[in-house]
């Protein structure tokens, strides 16, 4: 299932924040969403999963969670085995296995009996994930994942994402702030800037770089070849 | 537990009845009891102890529903503005003279006021955080906190306005359960049972809304009406409450809290050992309140005050204990 956005048009009091955006972003790979602060990408991505929550094959992962949550780590990752049919009975067997393994993906099986409010910022991201991996959805929706996450965290999820991609077809729609994380793991580029999509392509550049976000863009050849860009 | 100390709240008051008149009471020995001791049992301590019980498990609940919606521990019942808003309905009937009507031959002016200005606070607090399509609960807390205010002070110009009723307002805003009725206790029952199975029912769905409002549209939960329902559900519990027994304060506070400490964090059962946990708690103080001082009473609220919150603070200082001694040897 393709996600379809057409002319998605938000403001608040007033204040045009996303600006008649449309862009189909397609199954099966990892669209990276960038630009400056403020450029809307977030409110991009809040509209899509209004849109489409109710086809049930979505999973959103927030930036950052507001205020007390009061759940220890299993069960806040077991909410994405929430299932409103079921009123009385507990977790199945199903719930379990889909819990278990996704608190070992995303290496948080020590810490489960916790209660989530105690772990750190990054162990909180990583149960976020946790938590929309076993909602086993077809989309995962993710806002700026390595915002908490130190480097080796922030690869170890978005190698996850590739890995949920070429081994289960699932598709991935991520905002990120590292230019080099986006080239290395971006299938497509949704480039926005003051609440417009400007460009959407297949590869980065210094010449877009320097389009989308209002300053001057360089590179350099790794010697295995990887190409690093860096604002001047 | 609750049946134990209800059944010791019901021997005690300020004449003396004894256990086995109490037993013989509902054993169907009713009439070897002699008609006073009936009509103590029957009228009064009954009602009493059932309106005690019944109001400590909903005061208890709304705060432990309060805490999870708002994501906030230091959340309660009052947050919402309703209890001031009712007790600003009651003072006005009571210093105009309203508190001498008497409808159904068992509410007074006090209580319709309280009902209807526990009606009109909810409609202002919920019409000033739905403005501009903003209904979450920032807006919704914001909007409760600063109409509370407001009918605080209104309540205070009221009380400097007419002096020789201020004794009367007073006490109702202490709280008190010796107003109880067989009616009004009725009237209550159906309250917590109606809304009672709307918020277990709903409860797991607060959970969910804890992941914020993206995510648990994900999963299948509106987070507007979810909102609505248990808020809705809780003002309305809290209206016949304070209209019942007037404002008691701290038991939908530290209740919660008290769970949390037993390690219970999904809210379903949080919520239904809240009400259970309450109802324990408001009973031994209510049976406190009209025995140490007999025939004299304490105000309710005291009461809770002076036994919860030394019990809470030991809990406070064990817990952080237990956490540090966690916290070091990892």
């Amino acid at each position: 299932m393709n996600l379809e956005a057409k002319n998605i048009t938000v403001s608040y009091g007033g204040n045009v924040v996303l600006d008649d955006a449309t862009h189909t972003f397609r199954e099966g790979r990892i669209t990276v969403v960038l630009g400056p602060n403020g450029c809307g990408k977030t409110t991009l991505i809040k509209a899509l999963v209004k849109k489409f929550a109710h086809t049930d094959k979505l999973a959103y992962i927030p930036q950052e969670i507001y205020g007390n949550v009061g759940l220890t780590v299993r069960e806040t990752v077991a909410l994405g085995r929430y299932n409103k049919a079921r009123f009385l009975t507990d977790e199945t067997e199903e719930d379990r296995k889909h819990i278990d393994s996704a608190l070992e993906l995303m290496e948080l099986s020590d810490k489960q009996h916790r209660i989530y409010d105690t772990l750190s910022g990054g162990e909180k991201q990583r149960a976020m994930a946790a938590r929309a991996v076993c909602q086993d959805a077809e989309w995962f929706i993710m806002d700026e994942p390595s915002s908490n996450l130190d480097i080796v965290h922030t690869k170890h999820i978005l190698d996850t994402a590739v890995k949920l991609v070429k081994e289960q077809g699932k598709s991935f729609i991520i905002v990120l702030h590292d230019i080099n994380d986006a080239a290395r793991y971006g299938d497509e580029f949704v480039l926005m800037k003051e609440g417009r999509i400007i460009k959407v392509c297949g590869a980065l550049d210094t010449e877009l770089l320097t389009m989308t976000y209002g300053t001057s863009f360089g590179e350099v050849k790794t010697s295995s070849g990887k190409t690093i860009f860096y604002a001047t | 537990m609750l049946i134990c100390v209800m059944a010791v709240s019901l021997c005690l008051g300020s004449s003396g009845i004894s256990l086995e008149d109490v037993i013989e009471y509902f054993t169907g020995g009713k009439e070897l009891l002699p008609q006073t001791t009936l009509t103590i049992i029957g009228r009064i301590r009954i009602p009493r102890t059932l309106t005690a019980a019944l109001v400590g498990g909903a005061l208890a609940s709304v705060g432990c529903i309060m805490q999870g919606v708002f994501r906030n521990p230091m959340a309660d019942p009052s947050v919402l503005g309703i209890s001031s808003g009712a007790a600003l309905g009651a003072a006005v009937a009571i210093v105009t003279g309203l508190n001498g009507v008497i409808l159904f031959e068992a509410f007074t002016g006090a209580y319709i006021g309280a009902v209807i200005g526990a009606l009109i606070t909810w409609l202002m607090v919920f019409t000033i955080a739905a403005h501009n399509g903003h209904y979450d609960t920032s807006s919704t807390l914001l909007a409760g906190i600063a109409i509370s205010s407001i009918m605080s002070a209104l309540i205070t110009v009221l009380m400097t306005l007419h002096l020789e009723q201020m004794e009367r307002v007073y006490m109702w805003m202490l709280g008190t359960f010796s107003a109880s009725t067989t009616d009004k206790t009725k009237l209550l029952a159906v309250a917590a049972a109606i809304f009672m199975p709307v918020l277990i029912i709903i409860a797991p769905r607060l959970d969910v809304l804890k992941l914020g409002n993206e995510a648990a549209l994900t999963l299948g939960v509106n987070p507007k009406r979810t909102l609505a329902i248990a808020l809705g559900a809780c003002s309305a519990l809290l209206a016949v409450c304070v209209a019942n027994s007037g404002i008691i304060g701290f038991v939908g506070l530290i209740i919660p809290h008290i769970v949390s400490f037993f390690g219970v964090t999904r809210m379903r059962r949080r919520l239904a050992l809240s009400f259970l946990t309450g109802a324990v708690f408001m009973v031994v103080c209510d049976t406190v309140c009209k025995t140490v001082v007999a025939p004299g009473e304490l105000a309710i609220g005291a009461v809770t005050s002076l036994i919860g919150a030394p019990y809470f603070l030991i809990l406070l200082m064990k817990s952080r204990i237990r956490s540090g001694k966690e916290r070091s040897s990892v």
